[in-house]
């Protein structure tokens, strides 16, 4: 076991029925590091995901998230377990519709006890730092695809996670607003100091990150040498281009965006 | 025949276990009200009859007084009960949506999609209907213990006979119409429905009609008082213009409810439900509009004991027309609660599905199950209570110009108003805890993909 881990999977089983999802997955994830999994569909990425998240309990194996083993929770721990220490941004359809985009962000923190008031405050800077300024009160059927979508990559981050999981997260938008998203994702991610795991199937979309491997039939295969760059330019709106980390030692365990921020 | 609409069958089997579900709650919906329709159809028949071939002088007398009541009952039911059927339709389109929609863009035309949805929903009307006369049937014992005019009826006095059979044409009309209305939403646009627009916002119109309704009632009751037995009728009419405007006037009222409790909101549940009555406060009115009618009984019923006080002396003629004004109200009050607490049972199971996806995900990222219960409790309940203290007030109000002030010096009848309200919403909180497994079944769902 290597202590620089911050989730660590070794020997991950999962059946369902007479199908085997995962046949003995080990994945290492450091601090601060961008991970894509890819693969065809019905190659167990998915499950991969579900498993490592706590949404999914292994039938055989070890989840360490920093250090300590999650694999033996119980379904109500391991639901607080995904409340506190994991954010989640799912293809589409995760934000409550009757919500304002400025309290879907809230929810989580209060959730963990952050007055209501607070937690508001606290989810509009994170919406202005991902380029929704004005666009607070609007409910998610009056967002584009790619608004909600950083929509809920504020709701992923806002209670500061150790480990964001995002499961096809451009799946359901176009090329370039789903360029924007990832650039959005990546950046918030690594300048929140939390890790990220991404499943997709999208080879351009994985460049994203700093590391990717490849599923076959429920194992990891070789996957072919990592890509820091990504392939096609980051889109020019300039307004995500902050950079600035955001502050993670806070109050209340709830992360806020840096005040420096900036346009 | 049509391809669209050759897969009809098809399509209906191959909803899984949610589709089972919903049909089988469709169907249920239809046989409830169904049966509570002829039960009710068939008492007021009986009392035709008996008004017809009068037997002993309270009969001979009072036989057209007792027809008008009954009437007035059928009257006060044939609101929720078109309601509990409109919602059984709905549930069936609600669930069909996101098929219908890929049918849409696959090419199916607005016509075929509509046929399609309406000729399943007309297939579970049918259904309810038969399943529906032959609850009614079951139950005509039961009414038969129930003694009226000092006697009770018997089972073959409440039979309407054949005519019963004439449900099985209504009932699956009247769910064909529903449908067809409710797929405006689904065929407008194929993509009009992932956006899932919201309604207009209800205007202020709706107060100024419960205004005039409530108005007209007071002064109507006034000045017909002086014409006799002809007064009745109109007074009848007035009574269902009063309920009708309280359905106007309900959803305005509790969308702005809903907006004032999203403001003072401080913890998630509260929140949601808030912003949940207030986004939606026409599919709320639907959950609890069935108790706000009950309330409005409970309010009329609530004066009848001034009524038995203040005649003093009685001869035995009156005493039992007291009695039976009682009784008739009580059966009415009864069947109301109880159309309430199907309508919503009926409304959140359609609720849960209809957000399932929202729901799994929510769950997926950890938001605590016991959420979505306190969230559910909270949406049925603000309403429930708004609804069942609000109705029983206008109904004071409307009827203290007939009575006087008399009505709030006898205590037994707002004793019997607080009673039959506390009940009632009890037993809409209890039907809503039927959802709770669908909810579970829902949230354990830990695959979500696009439909």
């Amino acid at each position: 076991m290597t202590s620089t881990s911050r989730l660590q999977a070794r020997g991950l089983t999962r059946r369902f029925g007479a199908t085997t999802a995962l046949a003995g997955v080990d994945v290492d994830l450091a601090d601060g590091e961008l991970l894509a999994v890819m693969g065809p569909s019905g190659s167990g990425k998915s499950t991969l995901l579900h498993v490592l998240a706590g949404i999914l309990p292994a039938d055989a194996g070890t989840v360490t998230l920093e250090g300590r083993d999650v694999g033996g929770l119980d379904e109500k721990q391991r639901s607080l377990l995904r409340r506190r220490s994991y954010g989640f941004v799912f293809q589409f359809g995760q934000l409550l519709d009757e919500l304002p985009a400025v309290e879907n962000v809230a929810l989580p923190a209060m959730l963990q006890g952050t007055s209501r008031k607070d937690a508001v405050a606290i989810a509009a800077q994170w919406l202005e730092a991902l380029g929704l300024a004005g666009k607070e009160q609007r409910r998610p059927g009056e967002l584009s695809g790619g608004e909600a979508q950083r929509v809920a990559v504020a709701r992923a981050l806002i209670t500061g996670p150790a480990v964001v999981f995002a499961d096809e997260p451009t799946g359901a938008l176009d090329q370039q607003t789903g360029h924007e998203v990832m650039d959005v994702l990546t950046r918030t991610t690594r300048a929140a100091g939390a890790s990220l795991v991404l499943v997709t199937h999208d080879e351009q979309v994985a460049a994203w990150c700093d590391r990717r491997i490849d599923m076959r039939d429920g194992r990891v295969v070789a996957g072919p040498p990592p890509t820091p760059a990504p392939p096609v330019a980051a889109p020019p709106a300039a307004r995500f281009e902050t950079g600035a980390p955001v502050d993670e030692a806070d109050v209340a365990t709830v992360a806020e965006p840096a005040e420096q921020m900036t346009r | 025949m049509n391809v669209v609409l050759a897969l009809a069958p098809r399509l209906r089997s191959a909803g899984g276990q949610d589709s089972r579900v919903i049909t089988l709650l469709a169907v249920t919906a239809f046989t409830v009200s169904t049966a509570l329709t002829l039960s009710v159809v068939g008492g007021l028949i009986a009392f035709q009859q008996r008004a017809a071939h009068p037997v002993g002088d309270l009969q001979h007398d009072s036989g057209g007084f007792y027809v008008i009541l009954a009437a007035t009952a059928l009257v006060l039911l044939v609101v929720p009960l078109l309601t509990l059927a409109g919602a059984a339709a709905r549930l069936g389109v609600v669930r069909r949506d996101a098929r219908l929609s890929t049918l849409r863009l696959l090419g199916a035309t607005p016509a075929e999609v509509v046929m399609l949805t309406v000729v399943e929903t007309a297939w579970q009307g049918l259904v309810g209907a038969l399943a529906g006369v032959g609850l009614y049937v079951v139950l005509l014992p039961l009414w038969a213990m129930v003694p009226f005019q000092g006697t009770t009826f018997t089972p073959e006095e409440l039979w309407i006979g054949a005519w019963a059979l004439l449900a099985a044409v209504v009932v699956p009309l009247l769910a064909a119409t529903s449908a067809a209305i409710s797929m405006r939403r689904v065929v407008v646009t194929p993509l009009g429905v992932a956006r899932r627009q919201g309604d207009r916002a209800l205007s202020w119109v709706r107060l100024g009609a419960l205004v005039l309704g409530a108005g007209a009632f007071a002064v109507g009751t006034q000045v017909m008082g002086m014409f006799g037995s002809l007064a009745v009728l109109v007074m009848l009419g007035l009574l269902a213009l009063g309920f009708g405007a309280i359905n106007l006037v309900g959803p305005w009222v509790l969308g702005l409810i809903g907006r004032a409790s999203a403001r003072r909101a401080r913890n998630p549940a509260q929140l949601l439900a808030a912003r949940r009555l207030a986004s939606d406060p026409k599919g709320a009115w639907r959950v609890v509009g069935g108790l706000g009618l009950a309330g409005f009984v409970a309010g009329v019923l609530a004066m009848l004991p001034v009524l038995t006080a203040s005649s003093g002396e009685q001869d035995e003629e009156s005493r039992i027309i007291l009695q039976d004004l009682v009784t008739g109200g009580m059966l009415t009050l009864g069947i109301a609660f109880l159309l309430a607490a199907v309508s919503a049972g009926i409304a959140q199971a359609a609720a849960v599905l209809d957000r399932r996806r929202e729901f799994a995900l929510a769950r997926l990222a950890g938001f605590p199950v016991e959420l979505f219960d306190e969230v559910r409790r909270r949406e049925v309940l603000l309403p429930l209570l708004v609804v069942g203290a609000g109705s029983a007030a206008t109904a004071l109000l409307m009827l203290l110009p007939l009575f006087g002030t008399a009505a709030l010096e006898a205590p037994q009848g707002l004793l019997l108003l607080i009673g039959s309200l506390t009940g009632g919403v009890l037993l809409v909180l209890g039907a809503t805890e039927t959802s709770r497994p669908l909810l579970r079944s829902v949230l354990a769902d830990p695959v979500v993909r696009a439909d």
